[in-house]
Order: structure tokens, then sequence, then C-alpha cells
């Protein structure tokens, strides 16, 4: 329970922290609110200005203290006014989500399970010619730009092939249905982003899996399940591979913050309109009440996710808890 | 490439225009053939014409006209305005080419203080209510109530130019202007779109600018019927207004709007023969989209802007006069036209007069040498300069004639076209580095004067007078006027302008060209164009050099509604 506590009170601090970082970084930009605001309406008239100043929840004169305040509690609650578009940035977020969430989370567990799978396979059979091969190529790769192996994919599958679509995260004229051909038009619309993400991180998969296989290869109970007699399957799965498994689980969750920050550039390439895209046209725009609530969304989902990491060590590996 | 440049016109200085107009045409700029055999309009309805245009960001569905992000989707299709100003189509006394829309017409009482509309009874909003001069009153009430509506300032600036606005009778509205306002019946009849009142009124009235208008209902000749964030369809207004027995307008069946997020996509889907109206930058276009049908695609990029050098005047070698006539002499506008911006966009002129699209306005007489290097060194010679061993001019003082030009990170062609101009001032012996600048920095750059040299342009407006005006009027200095020229005769020419004749507007515009060519306040290296494809395959009645009648950017509002009511289906 002392551990519990000790982590969520860890969680808070760090997100206090994030969130005044996150106030405080557009304050130290150049220009400020209202100048992004101006530029972004080149010629409109000094009183409409002020009117929408007024509206975005602008006030350059209230002390700073006060507007921080106001921040944390907007932050609480759930309040971020409306975009530069006039759209509340709730509304407007929980519009993107699920797509990023979508593109995200499926390709991040499909990554983790060929990953592992590699990696469990070429421990068993070190040296072997998959070993050899498979291991180096998708670490090598991993190491490649997101936006590299995006732009290679677009190029080759998507203008020079035709064979997926170019952009978007369906068909522009298709309406939104739970129909098979709508459905089968987002997975084809997917396909492209979701590899890009798959390539980039399956490679550290590999590495862990394969590392900490071959050190679980070399205990004694593994030793002792082959005097048994055991099949050679059973033994890596049941044996190996469970025990091994452990420190990629909870690695799962951090991966999830480095996948986040991928999906950015991989959105932008591909024209998906998820959060990454609306992060990077936010920033373009200075559209500062998207940016806000954008970060805390993002700051919240590696915070969660870290906090889950480690709950779930704590709950697989009884020594995680009394130390 | 260009990313969002053209979203700075499109707030306020898209301009419109109607009708069958027939006077004296203002040619195209850049065009192509226009197509031996234009498409014959058999007053077939039908067809569905799919509209090419990056937007940068999935629709919101929302679609308040004076809500700047989306009235794109709004403006021209559902709300449309008083009446229709062309700024591409002048009359031979210069003005614009005007067409009566929701308004049978207007007149002026003779001090320009009053204008008087007589608004068309016969129209009905699409939900079947009657639109009336009631409706006018409410929208220009509703921006007086509602600052952040009031894009174009109409009042609240100078003072408010308009004091009032009230129903005469049961079909005329009156618009009363503090001083002669001329000048402001593009913004009262052609950029404010109608509002129905007896929608409007039910919502709060000082955060109209908010409202979402998600089911809009206009006066306009399309109705929206699905929106998604991805695309919005549009289907043809079967009540329309302007509909007779036996020509029905409009004729095109179904639009689609699909939202494209970058450059890329939007252009393959011009390319790919999906879309037919496009508005994109397309690099190397005629082998990337005329060629693959030479017979029915066509581009045309009308001009109506100067991009320009903005010398600071505030420093002590820019304000120097010589030295801002070296460095427009020293300038090959056609070079950088051609090199800079693979000759899309045409070489400006000193006078500050676009061509060919103002040419009614344009004073022969002048004499605009460009580039003349010998004659930047004699000038600059007689201005107490010497050309120091490294080549740049330097004054009695020892201050060297090298500057910074700031422009905007991102516009790439802008780049390139500083690029050439660099290596010509360094031919002249004037140094020159570029500083690319966030917007959000450039602006308030520019207008704070914290600046040497600018690369820039302005918002302008359908003829010249309101381009000049932003950047020579001396009230103007920490808005547009970003050289920070100050001169009380030229003000005193703008100021006579709102209430002079056709003539005497002229004579004044022609005093300012001459100002512009002696003081060299501002120096337009290349004109800023309308980005503009069609195909004629599937429908015709396009805006074409030879028949300028509308601004030809579905971005461009109104001139969108105007366009939409001419096309037709070819079969």
């Amino acid at each position: 329970m002392r551990y519990v506590a000790r982590r969520l009170g860890l969680f808070v601090l760090t997100l206090w922290a994030a969130l005044t970082v996150n106030f405080l970084i557009p304050r130290l930009m150049p220009g400020n609110e209202a100048t992004a605001v101006l530029s972004r309406m080149k010629g409109v008239n000094p009183a409409a200005l002020h009117a929408l100043q007024v509206e975005f929840g602008i006030n350059t004169d209230q002390n700073i203290l006060v507007t921080y305040l106001q921040y944390l509690g907007n932050c609480l609650t759930g309040q971020f006014g409306l975009t530069a578009a006039r759209v509340p940035v709730m509304t407007d977020i929980m519009e993107k989500l699920p797509w990023t969430l979508g593109l995200v989370g499926v390709t991040t567990v499909i990554a983790f399970a060929i990953g592992t799978m590699i990696g469990i396979v070429s421990a068993w059979r070190r040296g072997g010619r998959l070993d050899s091969i498979l291991p180096p190529f998708l670490f090598i790769v991993s190491t490649l730009p997101v936006f590299f192996v995006a732009l290679v994919l677009l190029y080759v599958f998507a203008v020079t092939l035709g064979w997926l679509p170019l952009a978007s995260n369906y068909d522009l004229g298709a309406t939104p249905s739970l129909s098979l051909s709508f459905v089968g038009d987002v997975i084809g619309h997917a396909l492209l982003p979701g590899a890009t993400l798959v390539i980039v991180t399956a490679g550290s998969w590999i590495y862990t899996m394969r590392n900490n296989m071959v050190t679980t290869l070399a205990e004694d109970y593994v030793r002792m399940a082959r005097a048994k007699g055991l099949p050679s399957w059973q033994i890596m799965i049941d044996y190996a591979a469970r025990n091994a498994i452990l420190p990629n689980l909870t690695g799962f969750a951090m991966q999830l913050g480095y996948v986040l920050g991928g999906s950015i550039l991989v959105e932008y390439t591909f024209s998906y309109p998820g959060l990454g895209y609306l992060f990077y046209t936010g920033t373009t725009d200075h559209d500062l009440p998207l940016q806000s609530a954008l970060f805390l969304v993002y700051t919240l989902a590696i915070l969660i996710c870290v906090l889950i990491a480690d709950f779930a060590s704590a709950l697989l590996d009884p020594r995680t808890r009394d130390s | 490439m260009r990313g969002s440049r053209f979203f700075a016109v499109l707030v306020s200085a898209s301009v419109i225009a109607a009708g069958c107009g027939s006077s004296t045409a203002t040619p195209g700029a850049t065009g192509t053939s226009p197509g031996a055999s234009a498409p014959v309009n058999t007053g077939l309805i039908g067809g569905k014409l799919v509209i090419d245009n990056e937007s940068g960001s999935t629709w919101t569905c929302q679609f308040n006209p004076y809500n700047p992000s989306v009235s794109i989707t709004s403006v021209g299709f559902i709300y449309e305005p008083l009446e229709f100003v062309d700024a591409l189509e002048t009359n031979a006394d210069g003005s614009n080419v005007v067409t009566p829309w929701l308004a049978s017409g207007s007149t002026w009482s003779a001090d320009f203080k009053t204008l008087t509309f007589t608004i068309r009874s016969a129209v009905k909003w699409s939900d079947g209510q009657p639109f009336s001069a009631a409706d006018v009153v409410y929208t220009f009430d509703a921006l007086k109530a509602d600052p952040a509506l009031d894009l174009n300032a109409l009042w609240s600036a100078d003072g408010g130019p308009l004091t009032s606005v009230a129903q005469q009778g049961t079909d005329q509205v009156v618009f009363t202007f503090s001083g002669p306002a001329q000048t402001y019946f593009f913004y009262v009849a052609d950029q404010t779109p109608i509002v129905p009142q007896h929608i409007w009124s039910t919502q709060d009235q000082t955060k109209l600018d908010s409202y979402a208008d998600t089911d809009p209902v206009g006066t306009g000749s399309y109705l929206m019927s699905n929106c998604t964030e991805n695309n919005i369809k549009y289907l043809r207004n079967p009540n329309y207004w302007q509909s007779t027995p036996g020509h029905p307008v409009p004729q095109v069946a179904e639009l689609d709007y699909p939202a494209f997020l970058s450059n890329t996509p939007a252009n393959l889907e011009l390319a790919e023969g999906q879309a037919q109206w496009g508005a994109q930058y397309i690099p190397n276009i005629d082998s990337f989209y005329i060629a693959k049908d030479p017979a029915h695609r066509h581009y045309w990029f009308p001009a109506t802007l100067n991009v320009a050098l903005f010398p600071n005047m505030s420093n002590p070698l820019l304000g120097n006069v010589a030295v801002r006539q070296a460095i427009s002499l020293a300038i090959n506008r056609a070079d950088v036209s051609q090199r800079g911006e693979s000759g899309y966009e045409p070489a400006a002129n000193q006078t500050g007069i676009v061509l060919p699209t103002y040419s009614a306005w344009y004073d022969r007489s002048i004499d605009t040498t460009a580039f003349d290097v010998a004659k930047a060194d004699q000038i600059l010679e007689a201005a107490g300069f010497t050309k120091g061993s490294d080549g740049i001019y330097a004054n009695a003082g020892g201050q060297k004639l090298s500057f910074t030009i700031k422009t905007i990170s991102g516009y790439t062609d802008w780049d390139s076209s500083l690029s050439v101009i660099r290596q010509e001032l360094q031919t002249a012996g004037i140094a020159v580095t570029i500083q690319d600048e966030d917007t959000s920095v450039y602006v308030p750059d520019l207008q704070g004067g914290n600046f040497q040299l600018a690369y820039g342009e302005e918002t302008g407006g359908p003829l010249p007078y309101y381009e000049l005006r932003q950047m020579l009027l001396s009230s103007n200095i920490g808005s547009t006027n970003y050289s920070r020229y100050s001169s009380s005769s030229t003000d005193a020419l703008f100021n006579q302008y709102a209430s002079a004749s056709a003539a005497d507007q002229l004579t004044i515009i022609h005093q300012i060209e001459q100002v512009m060519v002696g003081q060299v306040p501002v120096i337009p290296v290349t004109e800023g164009v309308d980005w503009y494809q069609y195909d004629t395959t599937d429908f015709g009645g396009w805006p074409t050099p030879q028949d300028p009648y509308a601004q030809p950017p579905v971005w461009a509002t109104p001139d969108n509604g105007v366009v939409l009511t001419h096309l037709f289906p070819t079969h």
C-alpha cells in the first residue's frame, strides 16, 4: 500500500511540474498570445481584436499569478475554451483522439508481438540463420528517423506503385459507418502509417527480449526442464520466455510515450488527422488553447502509462514491492 | 510549398464580381490557351463537381460566415452579399464592374455620405421564410453588437465610418456614414454576407462570432447536405431566386468539397482528373497537370497584389531616396519572376499598379525604367557613395550599404525570389542577408519598424487605391505602412479620393504613382496571383482571361458564389 501511495504522490508531483512548464513555455516564446492572434488575423481592426482576445481568454493586463491559478483550475476541469477555429478545444481533441489511439494502440501491440516473438525464437536458435539476419536488420531500421521511413514507404507504395492511399484516415468521399467497406477503407488508410510505426519500434523489442531470453536460458531451471525431457517448444515458451518477458511487459507502457511522439511525424507525413496532426497545426497556427490542452493530454497519457508500468511490475515481481 | 500564404488574403482581401461582364475586360495575367472550343450551355442540370483546395485542416462542420476559419465553406455557397464587386474587371472609367445581388441596386447621395440599397423582394431563405430588408438591417446591427464580427471595421475604424443603418419603406435600407465613404462600398455591399434574422437573433448577440451554425440557412445557390471532417457535400438549391422558367440556376447538381491537409494529395487529385475546380499551387504545372489532357485542362493566375520590398525609412541609409532608387534599379524583376517564381507570378513595376489587371489606372507617361545597374551606380555615386574594395558601396562616414531582409519562414517561393534578389543587389554593390521569421514575430516586427528591409505584401482590395493606401498613408504607420513613409501631400490625396469623381480618382492615383516612382517608398518586385485550375471535360462556364467575371479560386468569397451560378454540365 505504501508503495502505491508513494507512486501516486510522485505522479501528482510530476503532473504539476509538467503543467507549470506547459504554462511557462508559451509565455517565454517570442511574441505573446495577443500578437499571435494578431498575426493570424492580419488586417483585423483593433476593436475586433480586443473582442476576440476577451473571448479567447487572453488578458494581457492580468497578474500572471492569477492567470496561473486560473490555468490550473481549467486543467482540472477540462475547460480549455475555444480553438482559433472557434471549436471547443475538448470537442476537437475528442474527435481526433480515437484515430491516434487506434493507430498507436494497434501498432504498439503488433510491434510488441512481432518483436517479442522474433526475440524469443532468435535467442532459442542463437547463431542460426534467423538470429543472424532479422535482429540486426530490424535494429538498424529502428534507428532510422521516423519521417524517413514514412517517406520511403509513401514514395514506394503510394506514389510509385499506387497500391495504398497517399493521405487521410479514410476516403474523402466516404461517409463514416460500421459497414464492411468503410472499415476496410479505414484499415487501408492506416496500413502505411501503421507499418511505419511497427518498423521503427519492433527492433527495440527484439533486442530486449533476445537478451533476456539468453540470460534466462542459462538458468538452472531451464537445464532442469531439458533434463526432464520436455518438448523444446514447451521449454522455450513456458520455462524461458515466460520469465524473460517481464521487462518487456513493463517497458510496453514506457514505449507508448515514444510512439506518441513518433505519431506526430507519421501523422504529418501521411496527412492523418489525429492528435499528432492537430498538435502540428496547433503549433504552426499559434493556437495556444489547443496547444495547452494537447500538451496536457500527451503528458497525462505518458504519466498514466508509467504509473501502470510501475504497478504492473510490482504485481508481477514481488521484489519491487519490498525495495 | 507555399503553405498557408493564401490565408492572409482570405481574411479580408478577397473580392467579387459578377454578371455577364462585357465591359472593358481585364485580360489574364499568366494564362494558358483558353481552349479553342468553349463548351456551350444547353441548360442541363446535373453532374457532381469536386472542389480542390488545400485547407490544411479537417472541416469543423461549422458554417458561420463571420468565423474566418470556416467562412470559405459558407460564403458564396450559402450566404450572399448585397452586390458583387469584380476585382478583375473594370469599367472604362477604372471603377469595378458591379452586379446587383440580394439588392437590386444602390445609389449614393451627392456628398457620398448616404448609401441607399433597394432590396429584392422575391428572395426566400432556404427554410422557406421570406428574405427582407429587415434581415439586412439586422445583419449590420449584429456587426455592431459583436465587434468580433466586424472584421472590416465598418463601425469602429477611424471613429466609425458607419453611423447608422435603417430601413426605409418596405424594401430600402439606408446606410449613413460620418464622412464621404465611396471606398467602403466594397466592404458593405460585397464583403458582408447577409444572415437570417429569424435564426440569428435567437443566439447570444455578443458571441455571434463563435456561433457554430451547423445547419446553415441562407439565400445562396447551394444547400449544405452532409458534412464529415473529410468532406462537405452541397446540393443545388432548387428554389434559388435567380432561377427563371427555362433558365435554371445553378445547373451543377452536386458539389464535393474535400478537406486536403497538404498540397501533394490535393495536386494528385487534380492531376488524376478526380477534381475539376482547383486553387492549388502546382510545381511544373504544365507537365504535372495540363499535359495529361491539354484539350480540357487550363490554368489562369490573375494578379491582384504586389509582392514588394519594404525599406524601413527610419533607417538613416534607407531614408536616403538615392539608396531606395538604386535598389529598385538593381533588381531584374523579370529574372526574379522567372527564377524565383517559375514565371507563375509576373514581374511588378515601380508604380505599384498591378498589370494587366488594373491597366486602366496605369499612367503610361511615367518613366518606369526597370533594371539598369549603370543608372543605379550613377545615382549612388552622385549621392556621395563610393565602392569599397569588397565591391560594396559605403557613404562618406564609412557606413556600408549592407542590409537584412526579413521574410516569412515557410514561404519557399519567396525564399528563392530573395536569393535571386540577393545576387542582383550584390552585383550592384549592395549587400543583403535574408532572415526568415515566423509570422508571429514577422508581423509585429514589420508593424513596429523593427527591420531594415522586409519582403511582404498587403491585403489590398478590389482596386489599386486600397493597396496603395495601406502602404503609404501616414496614419497607417504601426499597422500596414511598414516603410513608415509619411507625407502630408500624399495623405491629402488619399483623403480626397473617397469623395472624388471617377475622373478625379484616376488623377489622384496617377499622382500617387508619381510618388511611388519618385520617392520609392515601396519597391514592388513581383505580382501576387490567385492559383486556379479548371477542367472543361464535364463542366463549362469558368472564369477565363477573356471573361474575368469573378476572382476564380474557390476561397475567394463571395466570388465563388458567382462562379457557381455560371457553371453548367457539358453533357
